[in-house]
């Protein structure tokens, strides 16, 4: 009886398993490069060109005016979406066809911004959202992820205003102060 | 024992090359490098510019200079629909050109590169 009862359990952990997963997807969605501060390290502010981060960057996605000169930025997208339908193991005791999904997006946008004068030398840099890669995880009732002290930042100096199409103003936090 | 094996290999093969999806699309033409070759800094005029690759996708006043922008995006999702899970990957990439005239409507700068080179289709997302 025992000998029976080990082999049936690993059966039926083996169907819950396939089941389960069998509601399963996984999507990823990226627009361009991911950058992060490591990849833009080589960026001195009053040294560094823009031609210079161009070369190892590429071309900005797009150029704008600013007080100090022009404004470059980068801008770049990383969606994880992961979704598991539980209502799949009970499909094969019920005439109906249950749901029960748990399914989670994170939205990694963020853009890179330099911030160039007359000259195209760069006077200042910075992420605008300082986001971490979301994970592919599709339990939704986790609280999103904050950021302890000190992780971002913090506001040193002036900020530089630039003016953007939409008529907004967004600011940069100088970062090379830092 | 061997053709089983080969039975199996080709059952397994045949099961997840039904499961594959590939798409595409594209926003903008094709930048040619050729075409942007032909630009010479401090001679070539804006009407030249125009003629040669047309009107510009976004133009944009910096420090009163014309900046004409043209981009293309290109996009390659690839789709691994196994019976019991399901992978896809959506990857997006765009060629940008910038050309800054300055204020006599002559080329100062050309700013350009191409993404869409190193743009694969690809399945695995966690990578």
């Amino acid at each position: 009886m025992r000998s029976l009862i080990s082999r049936i359990v690993p059966v039926l952990v083996g169907v819950f398993v396939c089941l389960a997963m069998q509601g399963c997807n996984v999507v990823r969605v990226s627009l361009n490069t991911t950058l992060g501060p490591k990849d833009v390290a080589f960026i001195i502010p009053g040294k560094t060109t823009m031609a210079e981060v161009v070369a190892k960057l590429g071309t900005p996605d797009s150029i704008g005016d600013a007080d100090v000169g022009m404004v470059a930025t980068y801008r770049f997208l990383d969606v994880k979406y992961s979704r598991v339908n539980f209502g799949w193991l009970a499909k094969p005791w019920t005439p109906v066809d249950p749901d029960l999904i748990f399914s989670r997006t994170g939205l990694g946008i963020d853009a890179f911004q330099v911030f160039c004068d007359a000259e195209w030398v760069v006077v200042q840099q910075g992420f605008q959202r300082h986001l971490t890669r979301p994970p592919f995880y599709p339990y939704p009732f986790q609280q999103s992820r904050v950021s302890p002290d000190g992780e971002l930042p913090p506001a040193l100096g002036l900020a530089i205003m630039s003016s953007h199409e939409s008529g907004n103003h967004r600011s940069l936090t100088a970062l090379s102060e830092r | 024992m061997k053709h089983i094996w080969y039975t199996l290999c080709g059952l397994a093969l045949c099961v997840l090359i039904q499961g594959c999806a590939f798409s595409r699309g594209t926003l903008g033409d094709d930048i040619k490098s050729e075409l942007i070759a032909t630009i010479q800094k401090g001679s070539t005029t804006k009407s030249e510019v125009v003629n040669l690759l047309g009107a510009p996708d976004r133009l944009v006043q910096l420090n009163g200079r014309d900046v004409f922008q043209y981009y293309r995006y290109d996009a390659k999702a690839g789709s691994l629909l196994l019976i019991i899970l399901n992978f896809t990957r959506l990857s997006i990439k765009s060629d940008d050109l910038f050309i800054i005239l300055n204020r006599d409507g002559i080329v100062e700068d050309v700013i350009s590169s191409k993404r869409t080179n190193d743009l694969r289709f690809q399945f695995w997302p966690f990578d």
